[in-house]
């Protein structure tokens, strides 16, 4: 009844809190330079003519106000509008994206989990291991995305030959073999850059709960170290863990948005960039709202998980 | 380790190399016959080639022009039979002011669907693209139609209400399937736009969002059973530069176009390409704000800038000699092009003596100044553009040298164009890139400043104004290359803006493709793909 009465009142907050981001969103994009019609300035056959047509034809001749009430009132109704850039209905360009980045996010958070738990708990026992881990986090979270990315594309692609530089599958190839192939430089490139944030973060409440009294009184009782990080430590570390997780990976699957773009990967992200790029509004607010719905729910289900499974939580006046 | 898990650490190794085996040569074949691989910048947003914002390239291999233009820029008939001129009577000058062109159309032409192609077509697409209940790019030149006549199904007349001399380039765009797409509401026939019906050598057979669209040649191509030579081409689009040229060089793609200048040299050393070069139709050049900047108003500090710039030292070290410096916004290419016009040599003294003459004398800091003000302005510049940013500051040096202060600062591409629209900028780096027409009233008549045009020197010239819309209404084509020439040297007299280099095309094709011949507008190179063939002639005459 109380977790009830909990997650109503978060949900309550959230509605208010989404209306500002999106005014937010609404109006930080406008004020951006340029708008969906920059792109025909360039052309010298489109004339001021034309440009006044099209402007008219898209609605971008309303006053900013009346164009972010029209979005919106559309928009809760399920109706996310055309594209500027291409005429497609907004939705269906996003949703034919969805399948890419989930597969390369997925399995790069798999993957980047996987190492952080490993590293974390290596780095938490032992100080060569942490030492070494170390130097290797600082190097993955200053390493830039893009330059480890084409780094990558140059060793394994053109000088070894080993792998495909980019895109989700070869046309000619087409099968398992081959889209597992084209996952391994994106992968790596993602996970790496989260590995690395995570498995320090592991590795410091790992060393924490060893620090804790529970940690004391297991070995007071004879349990092999071992067993007290497998079976007691990192359990109580998992939790924190998980949460840095889900919301880490919630910003990943809309922001894998420079890998996408240097791997040429058919995802969320790259159609960002392109939507950035030529200001198409509707895209944009689309793609923003979905992912500030995501990390609103995401971390809306990590507070009342907490406030379920920790009862210390429950005491806020 | 154990047994099993030396055993399980064997197998996932032998899985490992056989993934990679299988995977390692997967999409390096190189080009054929049977398919050719193209590494593209861009998706196009749409197939309908009148809505496109972008490039036509894709497109243009399967919606056929009337016209188009070839590697010399001249215009060539396609679907049309001949280009309509008056020599060969098919243009008519009305007493009333207006005109009729005469368009015939090439006789035995079939939609994809197996239709004719027809005059109707012709006049449906004027129609449509008139009528405005959609979003077409550009209604150039269409607004100027007063009706179509259909006397036969290969002949329409084309009635003008007024002159219209780049008339020639009206239908390049090819026509719209009448009996596809009449009565619908043309922006939503995403059915036509995301995969139109053409009369082209291909047809789009999957458009894969963010990943590639693949064209299949067709039966029964018009121009005979040699053509196309190719099966298959597939657009793949890669939008970041360095994977494009590094996906060239690994051979998952075998064509790019548009190599950028700073990226020739590592591609110089690659057997299986060929660096295809031509002239553009279009120029870098400084553009000179009067309105922002009033001391570019005065004649004598424009032509000081001009001899301060050492053109040749930029184009030998920054741009490698792979474009040619020129003097005018008219190209070589060009039927209108004047080489005889006033030039700027690089004369550091002659600048010095310029700018001493206008008032401009040197302070203690080397800058000059008159009333107090300095001689000092804002180049911009679009940020990302390598071999741009460098000569951004090369000018900026060389300026210097004569006590002109430029300082530089660098603009997204999005950005730039609302910037130089909105007139907010002192001097801006930039290229125009214009179609086969050498129109240049948009860039220099007096009144064709933003909104209504593309002169943001904000110059003024009346007798310059004068001759260039005299030119637009001339449709003789001697009679209007007169006009331009003249109008060439008034502009080279006065130096609106600084010219600076001609922007060579260079386009990476496969070692082995015969008949590829580049473009230097934007019809861009496909507009003779079904030329095109991949080995020697023995092997593939059919």
């Amino acid at each position: 009844m109380v977790e009830m009465r909990f997650a109503v009142r978060r949900l309550a907050q959230a509605v208010p809190l989404l209306l500002i981001i999106s005014l937010l969103v609404f109006g930080l994009i406008h004020a951006a330079p340029g708008g969906p019609l920059s792109l025909y300035l360039d052309n010298p056959n489109v004339r001021p003519e034309d440009i006044a047509r099209l402007r008219r034809a898209m609605g971008l001749d309303q006053p900013l106000g009346a164009q972010y009430m029209a979005w919106l009132a559309a928009f809760v109704r399920g109706d996310w509008g055309y594209s500027y850039a291409d005429g497609r209905p907004v939705a269906d360009r996003m949703l034919e994206r969805v399948p890419a980045t989930l597969q390369l996010v997925g399995i790069s958070t798999v993957l980047a989990v996987i190492v952080s738990i490993v590293v974390g708990v290596g780095a938490a026992l032992r100080r060569g291991v942490d030492r070494t881990a170390s130097v290797l986090a600082v190097a993955g979270l200053s390493i830039p995305v893009f330059w480890l990315g084409l780094v990558l594309q140059l060793l394994f692609s053109n000088t070894l030959g080993w792998l495909p530089s980019s895109g989700r599958a070869s046309f000619a190839g087409g099968g398992l073999a081959d889209r597992l192939a084209h996952l391994v430089l994106p992968v790596t490139v993602l996970a790496v850059a989260h590995a690395a944030g995570w498995s320090r973060y592991l590795r410091g409440s790992v060393r924490l709960a060893l620090a804790q009294p529970f940690a004391n009184a297991a070995r007071a009782r004879g349990v092999t170290e071992s067993r007290i990080v497998l079976r007691h430590a990192l359990r109580h570390a998992l939790l924190p863990f998980a949460t840095v997780v889900l919301l880490d990976a919630s910003v990943m699957a809309s922001g894998a948005v420079v890998t996408e773009s240097v791997f040429a990967w058919p995802g969320l992200g790259s159609l960002f960039t392109e939507a950035l790029a030529k200001r198409d509004y509707t895209v944009l607010m689309a793609f923003l709202m979905c992912a500030s719905v995501a990390v609103v729910t995401l971390s809306f289900l990590a507070d009342v998980a907490v406030h379920a499974l920790d009862p210390r939580t429950r005491n806020e006046p | 380790m154990t047994i099993p898990r030396l055993r399980a650490f064997g197998a996932a190794l032998g899985m490992t190399s056989l993934l990679l085996a299988c995977a390692k040569d997967a999409g390096r074949a190189g080009a054929s016959n049977a398919l050719l691989i193209v590494g593209y910048d861009r998706e196009p947003d749409t197939m309908n080639r009148y809505a496109t914002h972008i490039l036509e390239d894709i497109q243009s291999c399967v919606v056929e022009g009337l016209v188009t233009n070839d590697e010399k820029m001249n215009v060539v008939p396609v679907l049309a039979a001949e280009v309509p001129t008056i020599e060969n009577g098919a243009v008519v000058l009305r007493p009333d002011g207006g005109m009729d062109v005469t368009w015939r159309l090439r006789p035995g032409v079939k939609w994809h669907d197996g239709k004719p192609h027809t005059s109707a077509d012709v006049k449906f697409t004027v129609d449509a693209i008139n009528k405005g209940d959609w979003k077409p790019e550009s209604t150039d030149g269409f607004d100027r139609i007063a009706s179509v006549d259909t006397p036969d199904s290969l002949t329409a007349v084309v009635h003008y209400k007024e002159v219209y001399a780049p008339y020639q380039m009206q239908f390049f765009r090819g026509t719209l399937p009448k009996h596809l797409l009449e009565g619908r509401d043309i922006d939503k026939a995403s059915d036509y736009n995301r995969n139109p019906l053409g009369t082209g050598p291909y047809r789009i057979a999957e458009w894969k969002t963010g990943e590639y669209v693949l064209l299949e040649k067709v039966k029964d191509y018009w121009r005979g059973p040699g053509y196309p030579r190719i099966d298959r081409i597939l657009f793949r689009f890669l939008p970041n530069t360095t994977t494009r040229i590094n996906q060239l060089r690994s051979g998952e793609v075998h064509l790019v176009a548009l190599v950028p200048w700073d990226k020739v040299r590592e591609l110089r050393a690659l057997a299986t390409v060929r660096l295809n070069q031509v002239l553009g139709n279009g120029y870098e050049h400084v553009t000179l704000n009067e309105k922002h900047f009033p001391p570019f108003k005065d004649l004598r500090v424009r032509q000081a800038l001009a001899h301060a710039i050492d053109r040749e030292l930029l184009v030998g070290t920054i741009l490698d000699s792979l474009v040619t410096t020129v003097d005018g916004p008219i190209q070589p290419l060009s039927w209108a092009y004047e080489p005889d016009v006033k030039r700027y040599a690089f004369d550091t003294a002659a600048s010095n003596r310029l700018l001493d003459e206008a008032g401009w004398k040197r302070g203690a800091d080397g800058i000059r100044a008159k009333d107090g003000q300095p001689l000092a302005f804002t180049l911009i510049t679009q940020a990302g553009f390598a071999i741009r940013e460098n000569v951004a500051q090369a000018l900026q040096r060389q300026f210097r040298d004569v006590g002109v202060n430029a300082s530089v600062k660098l603009i997204d591409g999005t950005t730039i164009s609302t910037v130089w629209f909105s007139g907010d900028f002192d001097a801006m780096l930039h290229w125009w890139q214009s179609g086969a027409d050498p129109e240049i009233t948009l860039f220099f008549a007096s009144d064709r400043t933003p909104p209504a045009g593309r002169n943001i020197n904000y110059f003024a010239d009346d007798s310059l104004t004068r001759v260039l819309y005299a030119s637009d209404r001339t449709v003789d084509q001697d009679k209007r290359a007169a006009l331009l020439r003249a109008a060439q040297r008034r502009v080279a007299e006065l130096v609106p803006e600084l010219v600076l280099y001609n922007t060579g095309k260079i386009d990476a094709v496969p070692a082995s493709l015969r008949n590829f011949k580049g473009n230097p507008t934007n019809a861009g190179p496909f507009w003779n793909v079904h030329e095109w063939a991949v080995g020697s002639e023995s092997l593939n005459s059919r």
